[in-house]
């Protein structure tokens, strides 16, 4: 009776360690093993003309972009540059947006494209990343996890 | 991770002083900025205290410039629009890992002897 039960305990001690050794790997595989995202999070910062901000601001929105800052500001080409190109305006939006490290590459194709093919439309965007964010809810915001929020 | 090919310097200086900012950053091989309106909130207690007063507006001027070259650009910067001349500037980077839309440039520098590309 009492090999039985050894037995018996070796047997669930093993199977213990297989669960906490598939869990380990599970978290492994999903990065930093966050329990709010397994995303990271970066900052896209994206440089066009004004009268573009909300066409690029609606597109952004499209890769699950949940903020975003639109700051005005303009750009410091040469007045001798502009005027033989032909160009007036230099006024310009740096717009910031929160996105999730997986939707970049995405939506950096689809900002090239926009950049090369929409009249007065050319700009320059690129990616910082972000190091740390306070508070699950507002990490769960910024990268689009509605599992953060709890049903009542 | 691979080392990043640019870097984006931040540079805020007191307002009127963006174009000492890209003068500069161009005489070292910056090709272009975009500059942002902004206000500093400088602490009242320590100003009185040091009888030094902080001008509020202030410009931030962000170039995007190839990382080989973002030393010389941020010295240049702490030369001619540092904390101790009048545009009393603050100048930092920060890594950056994609970029889209610059065009490459036609010119050859003289350092690197490497084509740079244009913003």
């Amino acid at each position: 009776m009492t090999e039985n039960k050894l037995t018996e305990r070796k047997q669930k001690i093993a199977v213990a360690k297989k669960q906490i050794k598939e869990k380990v790997a599970a978290r492994k595989t999903h990065g930093n093993g966050n329990a709010v995202t397994p995303n990271k999070l970066k900052l896209l910062f994206t440089v066009v003309g004004r009268r573009k901000a909300e066409y690029f601001t609606d597109l952004l929105q499209s890769f699950e972009v949940n903020m975003q800052m639109v700051m005005l500001a303009h750009g410091t080409a040469n007045e001798k540059m502009l005027n033989y190109l032909g160009l007036t305006d230099t006024d310009k939006v740096v717009i910031i947006s929160v996105i999730q490290e997986s939707k970049i590459l995405d939506a950096l194709r689809v900002l090239e494209e926009k950049f090369n093919t929409i009249k007065g439309g050319k700009g320059v965007a690129c990616t910082v990343p972000l190091s740390s964010v306070i508070g699950t809810l507002i990490y769960g915001f910024l990268s689009n996890n509605k599992m953060v929020v709890k049903e009542k | 991770m691979g080392e990043n090919k640019y870097e984006m310097i931040l540079c805020i200086v007191n307002t009127g002083f963006s174009e000492t900012v890209m003068d500069a950053a161009k005489e070292v091989g910056a090709r272009g900025g975009t500059v942002i309106h902004a206000r500093g909130t400088a602490n009242k207690e320590a100003e009185q205290f040091f009888h030094i007063s902080i001008q509020p507006d202030k410009e931030i001027v962000m170039i995007l410039v190839p990382a080989e070259i973002k030393d010389k650009v941020l010295h240049a910067l702490y030369s001619y629009a540092g904390l101790k001349t009048e545009g009393q500037g603050i100048a930092f980077s920060l890594p950056v890992d994609d970029v889209v839309g610059l065009t490459p440039a036609t010119h050859v520098t003289t350092d690197t002897k490497e084509q740079k590309p244009n913003e």
